[in-house]
């Protein structure tokens, strides 16, 4: 990490000064003393930060600003300070954003532990050679190119009562005695949303991991392997360990994509039954543009947002400072 | 030299016709809406015939995507920020009041005479009131009811249904499932289920709001044997499919369509499709009132979409030259034979030229004068989604009925402060 980063400043510094040359050339002393190098690199990082700004910053802040006020639909959309209350009644008075939040956390823990083992899975079976490798490499990476309201459009389709493939699939093998409304049950439809995302997105657990696999030295194996390793010790000493960081760099993104899961939950359920599938966003998105209650949507967003950062926390503190290598 | 010259006057004629340009263009003014994509081309020939009437105003649909929340929210995104790129909404009627209350359209009743307004049918026009005043024109109708299998019916001998219990009796006996279901309507947690819920609601002497706006859903017994029908059909007559608690519109009507449901309640656009050529239905098909509890009436959920005025538009008089126009009775009768729209004025139900080719139409009319609005609150949105989440939790089976009802109107309140 820390040799990474070293190198990085000496590309920039290096890059700096190729730029900078023609200053020097043409403005002699006082122009070289004006535009150090430290200044001018800050100079191009200034259009980025101005972007920034203007596309991060100021709609967060404005966010946070808002979601201090009451401005909605019943104020004319006019804004009224109302300090925390907002906060107070998403903490102690709203029933139904304690259940989006759990809706939620339990979306987010199924589905990306089943997209991590089963990545993990095809990751090491298309890390080794076999006939065709190529063919399911590429393929693997197809349900994930698809986008996600169109992959849910089909799934609605597929989870149909009476056209649905999953039902005549299920009657024909006789593992199903009738048809089943897999959207309209209430334990079933979050599982059915599940289980689409992870028909989705395991195949990015898998890419991840692939390339993570790749880059472990084949000589570390061949180590093990006079070591006296078995597969398992191989695994479990030599591919678990090199493999952390990818594992938990795959699983910030799909943690944090999973707990604000929209698309896929409107498209097939709309929160429904009875709001058993409702995620944060789904719910979040209602407030701010269905009921345009901005002030309290505001509220709900900033909420959502620190809950992500304590998800990027706890999953962050896995990560050690550096792999020892023995 | 010869190339100086034809570039010196190049730019010549470039910048005399940018100047005849602007000068043409300030007599001229634009008004823009946002639309679906005009698939029966019905709107194109409108604009072609206005513009050549009016060569002063240029009107330009937006083609913009299907699904209509997203239309709404793209409206809502636009005058939020007092912006005016659209002069005119093309709204449904669920939008009037949230429009209304934000202060984003004008009211227009005041250009209209009590007379004119009379040509138009009751639902439609309540449908574009908001606090007292009309905001909206009316151009296209909508109105819940229920399709029945002619053939079928005819066969057993039985009169199309007037009550709840007819329905659940002829449907129970003529049903043979999974390949021919009783009756098939729109039970997805969403909007539609409101519509189908108010219909039966309303067809049992219940009300959501009373006439103050004060929640009067759990008063009477109304609301609790409403929810407990659509639950009965699933589940105890069973002559609905269980993933009824699924279908939207077009999932429900796949099953009508092809000829796989006695009874089946939607729009009226069923009818249009079920009569084309490779309709599997195509001629069986009846059309009567939703039914409803016996010693009660039937009601309709009236839908429809109508033309709103922009607060921020420039152009308001040119706005509302095109309304005028496209509201007109010859102008609703092309978009009925192009885009196969119901209209809205009472004396095209009587048509010839329509009767001739939809014979329905006095059958349908029937269904229109009996339609109502869903409660026209600036918070019907969220309203209709505690509705939502409690009815379907009532059909689908985890919470009873009369809980279900309770805690939706208990919620209501809480959110309207009562």
């Amino acid at each position: 990490m820390r040799l990474k980063k070293s190198e990085n400043c000496l590309a920039s510094e290096v890059k700096g000064a190729v730029f900078a040359a023609p200053f020097v050339a043409e403005g002699g002393r006082r122009k070289r003393r004006f535009l150090t190098d430290q200044r001018f690199g800050y100079l191009l990082l200034l259009p980025a930060l101005c972007l920034f700004g203007v596309v991060i910053f100021y709609p967060v802040a404005r966010n946070v600003y808002l979601s201090f006020q009451e401005k909605s639909i019943t104020t004319g959309m006019e804004a009224h300070f109302t300090g925390v209350k907002h906060y107070l009644k998403i903490m102690t008075g709203d029933a139904r954003f304690r259940q989006a939040l759990g809706n939620t956390v339990y979306f987010t823990l199924v589905s990306v532990s089943i997209e991590f083992l089963l990545g993990l899975g095809f990751a090491l079976i298309l890390n080794s050679s076999f006939r065709g490798r190529n063919f399911a490499r590429a393929s693997v990476i197809l349900p994930w190119a698809l986008p996600t309201a169109v992959m849910a459009m089909a799934w609605r389709w597929i989870y149909h009562d009476i056209y649905g493939v999953a039902n005549d699939i299920l009657l024909r093998l006789g593992i199903l005695k009738e048809a089943v409304a897999w959207l309209g049950k209430v334990p079933l439809a979050m599982h059915a949303a599940i289980f689409s995302d992870a028909w989705k997105t395991t195949s990015f657990m898998a890419l991840m991991l692939l390339a993570g696999l790749q880059s472990i030295p084949q000589e570390l194996y061949a180590a093990a392997s006079i070591d006296g390793a078995g597969s398992w010790a191989k695994f479990r000493y030599v591919t678990l360990p090199l493999l952390r960081p990818v594992i938990i760099l795959a699983l910030l993104f799909r943690s944090l994509q999973a707990f604000a899961v929209f698309d896929l939950i409107w498209v097939l359920t709309q929160g429904g039954p009875g709001g058993t599938t409702e995620t944060l966003s789904v719910y979040l998105y209602s407030y701010t543009f269905r009921y345009l209650n901005l002030g309290y949507g505001s509220a709900l967003s900033v909420t959502i947002f620190a809950l992500s950062l304590v998800i990027i926390f706890v999953i962050l503190l896995f990560q050690r400072e550096e792999v020892e290598l023995g | 030299m010869k190339k100086k010259l034809l570039v010196v006057m190049m730019c010549g004629v470039f910048l005399v016709s940018m100047f005849l340009g602007s000068v043409w263009a300030q007599g001229q003014v634009t008004v823009r809406w946002l639309f679906e994509t005009d698939f029966g081309g019905g709107w194109k020939a409108l604009i072609e015939r206005f513009e050549k009437e009016h060569p002063n105003i240029k009107v330009e649909m937006q083609e913009g995507p299907s699904a209509t929340n997203i239309r709404e929210d793209m409206y809502a995104t636009s005058f939020m920020a007092g912006e005016s790129t659209y002069d005119m909404a093309y709204a449904d009627l669920i939008w009037v009041p949230k429009f209304a209350a934000a202060g984003w359209i004008i009211p227009i009743g005041d250009r209209l005479t009590p007379h004119d307004i009379a040509q138009f049918l009751p639902g439609d026009i309540a449908g574009g009131m908001y606090q007292g005043k009309l905001y909206r024109i009316p151009s296209q109708s909508d109105a819940g009811m229920l399709y029945y299998r002619k053939d079928i019916l005819e066969e057993a001998g039985f009169e199309p249904p007037i009550t709840w219990d007819e329905l659940v009796e002829q449907a129970q006996k003529l049903q043979n499932p999974p390949n021919l279901w009783g009756f098939v309507w729109q039970g997805n947690q969403y909007e539609g289920l409101i519509c189908d819920y108010l219909e039966l609601l309303w067809g049992a002497g219940g009300e959501l709001l009373d006439v103050e706006g004060k929640v009067v859903l759990d008063q009477g017994t109304a609301a609790v044997e409403a929810l407990q029908f659509m639950y009965d059909v699933i589940h105890t007559y069973k002559i609905s499919p269980p993933g009824v608690t699924t279908y939207q519109e077009e999932e429900s009507r796949h099953v009508f369509h092809n000829g796989q449901a006695v009874f089946h309640r939607n729009w009226p656009y069923v009818w249009t499709l079920a009569q084309k050529e490779d309709s599997p239905i195509k001629g069986k098909v009846g059309i009567t009132p939703m039914v409803h509890k016996q010693g009660f009436q039937s009601a309709a959920t009236q839908g429809g979409w109508g033309w709103v005025i922009s607060k921020f538009s420039k152009n308001q008089e040119a706005a509302w030259e095109w309304i005028q126009f496209a509201t007109s009775y010859e102008s609703q009768k092309t978009l009925h034979f192009y885009n196969g729209y119901i209209p809205t004025r009472h004396a095209l139900f009587a048509d010839p030229d329509i009767l001739k080719e939809s014979p329905h139409y006095p059958d349908l009319w029937r269904v229109q004068i009996n339609a109502r609005t869903r409660p026209q609150h600036p918070q019907y949105a969220q309203i209709s989604d505690i509705l939502q989440r409690n009815i379907h939790a009532g059909i689908t089976g985890s919470v009873k009925p009369e809980e279900a009802i309770k805690r939706a109107a208990q919620e209501i309140r809480e959110l309207l402060g009562q």
